[in-house]
């Protein structure tokens, strides 16, 4: 199934070759930005609605609010503006209208507030103009995507179906859609150069992020829509809930990080014993990852294969002594008993069948491939011989390479071999 | 920890005991709430009535036994929102369909759903009433006060939904196991979410009194208090993988440690819990126990199985083994305290150690790993050994009263003795006193079959 990505995908897979590099270094920037937020500012004003001193309490708080960020399952950090930039619109009206002079306001001079005092935090000139358009460019299109929902709702074409408040809710969930997917765009565009990795790869990763997105979005909202009639009341009625999603995050993240260096100190085990060469699950783990993002499997698959390189040798440490036919045991032996260890934490069901397949060959003689068997499984294997070969038995990265083109035959899959190939001519190995 | 396999006949009849007595309550306040309060909108009371018995389906094991659910929330944001009149009625009602959960119909149990159906009708009407209260004086005050009085109203709401919850489920524990609800691990973290989300849930019902838009927010916000409590029970559940994870590696390396590691875990919890420890101490010294071996994973397994005493250079390479191993587990984060505990407990009480060994910084060692030096040396006694057969209770708990205050701590000893006595069960040999006598026996053994 994985395999096929390819015909879709490029070449090249989820690297970020020749994928478009934005760099956003030119120290003019700042000072665009800057001119930019004011002169936003300043237009808008006359337009607004709502008094200058509450206004200017809202841009406070958005910048304030910009300053705190939570870390997400991708490893893109999401700022508490999210909140209330999405309370904005909602709350700031004019009659029934969305005011979008007064929400252009605060944003602009929020923003403005937030640029500047993150650079005297001295968080460096780069990130904070990077950070700060970002969420300038998401929370311009969220403000439209609201006013032009919200119109069409009420207005469109004499429709007029709908009632306020419902209308503000309908183009709520729709512009805040909007504001996820061009936030985790602009986040991948932008790290994909640091990261090493396609920027629609890094997308998919960032949109895995929407149960956070929600919660902060969904609270920001519950103020805005809860303002008009509770005040300051409104901030505890959104307050606590946040604060529990809060520490759900944390948790979570908790948890995750608990499998990940759980799985690292298991998969040292059979090492510190002498039962496995020094680092070769670390090897084989960094070059199976490689390999599978070249073959475009996806981020969560990714993850699988990461975990279950790592830990691909643990059946190891039910034996004695390195040599493993010496006692008439077999690879399936070692994979077996690996995945029983690993099989004690159902969340790592699918690792644990990875593991349990990846001594496998591709197909057996006079047999088609199987097809049963995962791409996953086929690359550790690959990737394991390679390391054994290079390290082990003192082969130069082009005989390892050899090695596995010798096995493609039976052992390991053509397709696989392509690909670690590729990995290491852009290594610079071979 | 261990669990009841078997069933006793008090258990059952306590078991028909309190269910009935349960269920008559819940009966006798729906009746009574039907005789005086009108039925809420039925459309409103649907939505309500599917978020409740969705999350108390789909309750949340946070601790052993424990579940929880942000149902209380469900409950006083429908009590607010029915307001005084109907609150209390519509509550019961959702509460009572929500009785059952997964967890009854995967196991076919009956007498937790019946049990369950009384007490939570009679939790849920109790705490409903309070806001019922509290709603009518808000309504009846001044404007400018409405808002505190409602918040007042969800706190003490939100606590009486708690006690109450909390006394039945304890007198049921109670009645039925025989057993007091101790302090559970992380309550403190737990307990404030409970009742904040109560307090919330009724701010929320508020909420919804002024602007109904925010009714799929309000269903958003449930799905958050899922989540904190999900969130919790999935870090324990990663927690109790990674144990998992190196006990099943340990029983692959060497079947012997298997019965061993759980016996020493045991052991340790009945003398922590002697000495009154509960909660996360307790928690963390059962998990201890558990890795408190794992050390042998790097050590050829010839070594781990040699017959006899080690020569001291073989139990230096055992140590610097172990050493190793602890090394890799204390990159585990929260394995931390645990590694410590396991390590420190191969040093003796007076500093001397084995194999000279003594502390490194000099202190003694914690009681947490005093207590596994007890156990780990209580189980080595009273279990056979490939050299020795397994001695006695009474030569064990002999040998460790003599060396309490030399290798153990001798107030460990005392409440340990105390402990294990106290369980009428009796571990080891029945006959076997004589340490020579059993290695005699083991090697007779050896003979015979060889």
């Amino acid at each position: 199934m994985t395999l096929k990505k390819r015909d879709v995908w490029p070449r090249q897979g989820w690297r970020a070759v020749g994928d478009p590099k934005v760099s956003i270094k030119s120290p003019l920037i700042p000072f665009v930005g800057a001119l930019a937020s004011v002169s936003i500012a300043l237009l808008l004003y006359p337009h607004a609605t709502t008094g200058f001193l509450t206004l200017g309490i809202w841009a406070v708080l958005l910048a304030e609010s910009g300053l705190v960020k939570v870390p997400a399952g991708s490893g893109n950090r999401l700022s508490l503006a999210f909140i209330i930039g999405a309370a904005m619109p909602i709350l700031l009206i004019n009659g029934t209208q969305p005011d979008l002079a007064s929400t252009g306001f605060v944003y602009a001079v929020g923003l403005l507030i937030l640029g500047v005092a993150r650079v005297i935090r001295g968080d460096g000139l780069e990130h904070v103009h990077a950070d700060v358009l970002r969420l300038g460019v998401g929370v311009g299109v969220y403000a439209m995507t609201y006013a032009v929902i919200a119109d069409i709702l009420v207005t469109g074409g004499g429709l007029a179906w709908m009632e306020a408040p419902w209308d503000r809710l309908i183009a709520f969930v729709g512009a805040g859609a909007v504001w996820f997917i061009i936030e985790a765009g602009l986040w991948a565009v932008m790290t994909t150069r640091e990261r090493g990795l396609s920027w629609r790869y890094l997308w998919l990763l960032g949109l895995g992020d929407w149960m956070v997105m929600l919660s902060m979005m969904a609270t920001g909202a519950l103020f805005g829509f809860s303002w008009e009639k509770l005040h300051i009341w409104a901030v505890l009625v959104a307050a606590l809930p946040y604060g529990f999603a809060h520490v759900a995050f944390f948790r979570y993240l908790e948890a995750k990080k608990t499998y990940g260096q759980t799985i690292r100190a298991l998969s040292r085990i059979p090492e510190v014993a002498g039962l496995a060469l020094e680092g070769h699950s670390d090897r084989t783990s960094s070059l199976a990852v490689e390999t599978a993002q070249d073959l475009g499997l996806s981020p969560s698959e990714v993850t699988d294969v990461r975990y279950a390189a790592l830990m691909h040798d643990i059946g190891r440490i039910t034996l004695n002594e390195p040599s493993i036919l010496r006692r008439g045991f077999t690879d399936e032996d070692i994979a077996r008993w690996g995945a029983e260890i690993v099989a004690e934490s159902p969340y790592l069901a699918k690792v644990a069948g990875l593991v349990a397949r990846q001594h496998e060959p591709y197909r057996r003689p006079g047999e088609q491939r199987d097809p049963s068997l995962p791409t996953a499984s086929k690359i550790i294997k690959a990737a394991s011989a390679y390391d054994h070969a290079t390290m082990e038995l003192g082969f130069s990265p082009l005989e390892g390479l050899e090695v596995l083109h010798r096995g493609a035959a039976y052992d390991y899959d053509p397709d696989v071999v392509v690909a670690v190939r590729r990995v290491l001519e852009r290594r610079r190995v071979v | 920890m261990a669990r009841r396999t078997t069933k006793s006949r008090n258990e059952r009849r306590a078991k028909i005991v309190i269910a009935t007595l349960y269920a008559t309550g819940g009966l006798l306040a729906l009746a009574m709430l039907a005789l005086h309060e009108s039925f809420p909108p039925i459309s409103l009371w649907l939505a309500f009535a599917a978020a409740f018995a969705f999350f108390d389906w789909r309750s949340v094991e946070v601790n052993d036994r424990l579940m929880m659910s942000p149902t209380v929330m469900v409950a006083l944001t429908a009590a607010v929102a029915f307001g005084p009149g109907y609150a209390a009625l519509g509550v019961a009602t959702m509460a009572a369909l929500g009785a059952v959960s997964a967890r009854d119909v995967k196991e076919r149990r009956l007498f937790q759903p019946v049990a369950n159906f009384g007490q939570l009708v009679v939790t849920a009407s109790s705490a409903s009433l309070v806001v019922e209260q509290f709603v009518g004086i808000a309504r009846r005050g001044a404007p400018g006060a409405y808002w505190a009085w409602i918040a007042l109203g969800s706190a003490l709401a939100a606590a009486v939904y708690a006690s109450v919850n909390y006394a039945f489920v304890a007198g049921a524990v109670r009645a039925v196991f025989g057993q007091t609800v101790k302090p559970w691990s992380h309550m403190s973290e737990l307990l404030p979410s409970y009742l904040g989300m109560g307090f919330v849930g009724g701010l929320l019902g508020a909420t919804l009194l002024q602007t109904r838009v925010v009714l799929p927010l309000v269903f958003v916000v449930f799905i958050i208090g899922y989540h904190e409590f999900a969130s919790f029970g999935q870090l324990r559940e990663a927690h109790a993988a990674t144990l998992r994870g190196f006990v099943k590696a340990l029983e692959a390396k060497d079947l012997y440690t298997r019965g061993h590691t759980e016996r020493v875990a045991e052991f340790s919890v009945l003398c922590a819990q002697h000495m009154g420890f509960t909660g996360t101490r307790l928690e963390r010294i059962e998990w201890a126990a558990l890795i408190h071996d794992v050390g042998k994973l790097a050590v050829p397994r010839d070594l781990i199985r040699k017959p006899g005493k080690l020569s001291s250079e073989e139990y230096r390479e055992l140590q610097r083994h172990a050493h190793v191993v602890e090394d890799i587990l204390a990159e585990v984060e929260f394995l931390r305290p645990m590694v410590e505990i396991a390590s420190a407990h191969h040093s003796n009480y007076d500093g001397s150690g084995y194999g000279g060994v003594g502390h490194i910084d000099g202190e003694e060692p914690s009681l947490e790993a005093s207590i596994l030096a007890v156990a780990d040396a209580f189980d080595a006694m009273t279990s056979t050994r490939s050299y020795r057969m397994a001695l006695s209770q009474s030569y064990a708990f002999t040998e460790l009263r003599r060396n309490a205050g030399k290798q153990f701590h001798p107030e460990v000893v005392e409440h340990f003795i105390a402990a294990i006595g106290g369980t009428k069960r009796r571990y080891g040999s029945p006959f076997l006193h004589d340490p020579e006598e059993a290695r005699r026996m083991a090697e007779a053994r050896v003979e015979s079959r060889g």
